[in-house]
């Protein structure tokens, strides 16, 4: 017998069946008998309606002995006989799902009240974090653990020079005759050696090139022969002074005053005319642009110890902090942390005459735990 | 074999304290019935279905059966039997009735009342519930139709937008694949 032939006597004798008449169903042969009693004990499983209008109904006759107003739906969790898929199923999901306006209701052990607890709660959450939110907006230094506050030389406000920036010179080797004229070597962020113009040591360990201390790129009108600018005098001497510069001061820079300095001419320090620059009388400030913030030493993280310390510090024409020296100690390695930070720091730097100059300021580092 | 027996053992006092839990939980709250019924219903209408064999009179009983259970269920009391027992103790009451209620059968034997046994079929019947969840979609809609619903291969096939004889094939596919599965289970 081919396929085509049992699914065909199958059916046959399954509509037989279906109709009551046993008695064609007694005489198929045995495969065909094997899977009648199979169909005969599913005709007379539940319909899939009963299952599910049973459930209903036991909702209800639930919901009225727990003396709950509740009307129950059709379904519940999707547990009911479904034959045509999850479509209509998932919409008996949306439908009974409780809300907080009761539909729903009865279906899910829970209480009104929940839902009202539940959205009060939730409303509390949210203005908490609203409230927290803004607070932290507004106290944004209190929120750190540990606050260190950095007075930069962009909002420090120095006094300003009571005269023109002005600095350098000095020298000498304590010759009898005025150093000679000549002009001054090229300028340099910082001086290995000072010039001179009679050599005293013709074979020196470690050469190095003559410089004053002085913006680099500013170029002066330079000769053959090394000399201090405003001298008249042509025997070649370095001066009178002492230092091993140029001229009748005691630095190494080059000048005829009482210049101190690795500049050129009389005052102190570096720079045309003597002196690192200071903000004001035609120097601008600095401005910071980038300041990480130092970190805070185990030692006195744990001592909980707190404080400021000042820096003295020389922001050169390229932006970068030289020269850091600790003006106030406070000690326990926070020194170190802040020299460490403020060397990273960058700046745009003072301006004098529209160029970028090295400038003197002092920088607070304040320490403080909260 | 050994070995699984302390596992099994453990699995068996775990559902029978997951029940406790759930009865207990419905004598509280009447609405939390919905799982019992769930987790007892195919084994309380094989039961019945077992021994009525009219299929609109055992979803009559079965019916009676769940309302009584719900409205009695504050007298069970958990004394190790399990839930099911007190369910088809139910079933056999109510079918009892029902048949003394009836001219035709004034005898009613002990042996048709007892709790499902080997023999009884409600078990066969329980297995055949569950394989049918677990056929194709395509085979379990035929059965579904063809012999719950008692629709014919013609509406079937229409439903399905397939011919006849792939309804007839269908049906004879999902027929042999629940004898053979049931054979592997027995």
């Amino acid at each position: 017998m081919s396929n085509q032939a049992i699914y065909e006597e199958l059916d046959n004798v399954i509509n037989s069946l279906l109709q009551g008449d046993t008695a064609r169903v007694e005489q198929s042969d045995s495969t065909v008998g094997e899977l009648l009693l199979l169909a005969s004990a599913l005709r007379q499983m539940p319909r899939p309606e009963f299952r599910s209008r049973l459930r209903l109904e036991l909702q209800k006759e639930s919901a009225r002995l727990s003396g709950s107003d509740a009307l129950p739906h059709a379904a519940r969790r999707g547990s009911l006989i479904s034959v045509t898929g999850g479509a209509s199923r998932r919409a008996s999901d949306e439908q009974i799902l409780p809300t907080l306006f009761g539909a729903g209701y009865g279906n899910y052990p829970v209480h009104r009240s929940n839902f009202v607890v539940s959205a009060v709660l939730h409303a509390a959450a949210i203005a908490i974090v609203l409230a927290s939110s803004l607070w932290l907006a507004g106290h944004p230094q209190q929120v750190k653990q540990q606050v260190i506050s950095l007075i930069g030389p962009g909002d420090y406000t120095l006094p300003a020079a009571k005269t023109k920036a002005g600095g350098g010179g000095g020298g000498g080797d304590h010759d009898k005759l005025a150093a000679s004229k000549g002009s001054a070597p090229r300028f340099a962020s910082e001086q290995i050696t000072p010039p001179a113009i009679v050599i005293r040591n013709d074979n020196p360990k470690l050469a190095a090139e003559p410089t004053v201390v002085g913006p680099p790129d500013i170029k002066l009108p330079q000769t053959a022969t090394l000399g201090d600018p405003l001298s008249r005098i042509l025997t070649s001497s370095n001066g009178t002074g002492s230092g091993s510069g140029i001229g009748t001061g005691d630095g190494g820079g080059i000048g005829s005053g009482s210049g101190s300095g690795p500049g050129v001419g009389p005052g102190h320090g570096g720079g045309i005319g003597g002196g690192i620059y200071r903000v004001g009388g035609g120097v601008s400030a600095p401005r910071v642009i980038y300041d990480p913030d130092p970190e805070y030493s185990e030692e006195a993280r744990q001592a909980k110890y707190q404080g400021t310390v000042v820096l003295w510090i020389v922001i050169g024409a390229d932006g970068r902090a030289r020269d850091v020296r600790v003006s106030r100690a406070l000690g326990m390695g926070l020194d170190q942390k802040a020299v460490e930070a403020v060397r990273s720091w960058r700046f745009q730097p003072a301006m004098k005459d529209g160029h970028p100059v090295a400038v003197q300021v002092n920088v607070e580092v304040n320490f403080r735990l909260y | 074999m050994k070995a699984q027996l302390p596992e099994m053992g453990l699995k068996a006092v775990e559902a029978e304290t997951d029940e406790r839990l759930l009865i207990e939980a419905a004598q509280r709250d009447p609405r939390r019935f919905g799982e019992l019924y769930e987790n007892n219903f195919d084994r309380v209408y094989a039961f019945i279905a077992s021994r009525v064999f009219d299929r609109s009179e055992a979803e009559d009983l079965t019916a009676e059966v769940f309302h009584q259970a719900l409205a009695k269920l504050g007298q069970f009391e958990w004394r190790g039997a399990p839930f099911i027992a007190w369910l088809l103790r139910i079933a056999s009451n109510a079918i009892a009735d029902r048949w003394q209620k009836r001219s035709r059968y004034p005898e009613i034997s002990d042996s048709d009342l007892e709790e499902p046994g080997a023999e009884d079929g409600t078990e066969r019947r329980v297995m055949l519930a569950q394989l049918l969840e677990e056929l194709p979609s395509d085979q379990k809609l035929v059965m579904v139709r063809r012999f719950l619903d008692q629709r014919s291969i013609r509406d079937i096939a229409l439903e399905l937008k397939r011919s006849e004889g792939a309804v007839k094939q269908l049906q004879f596919r999902a027929l042999e694949s629940l004898r053979n599965r049931m054979g592997e289970k027995r």
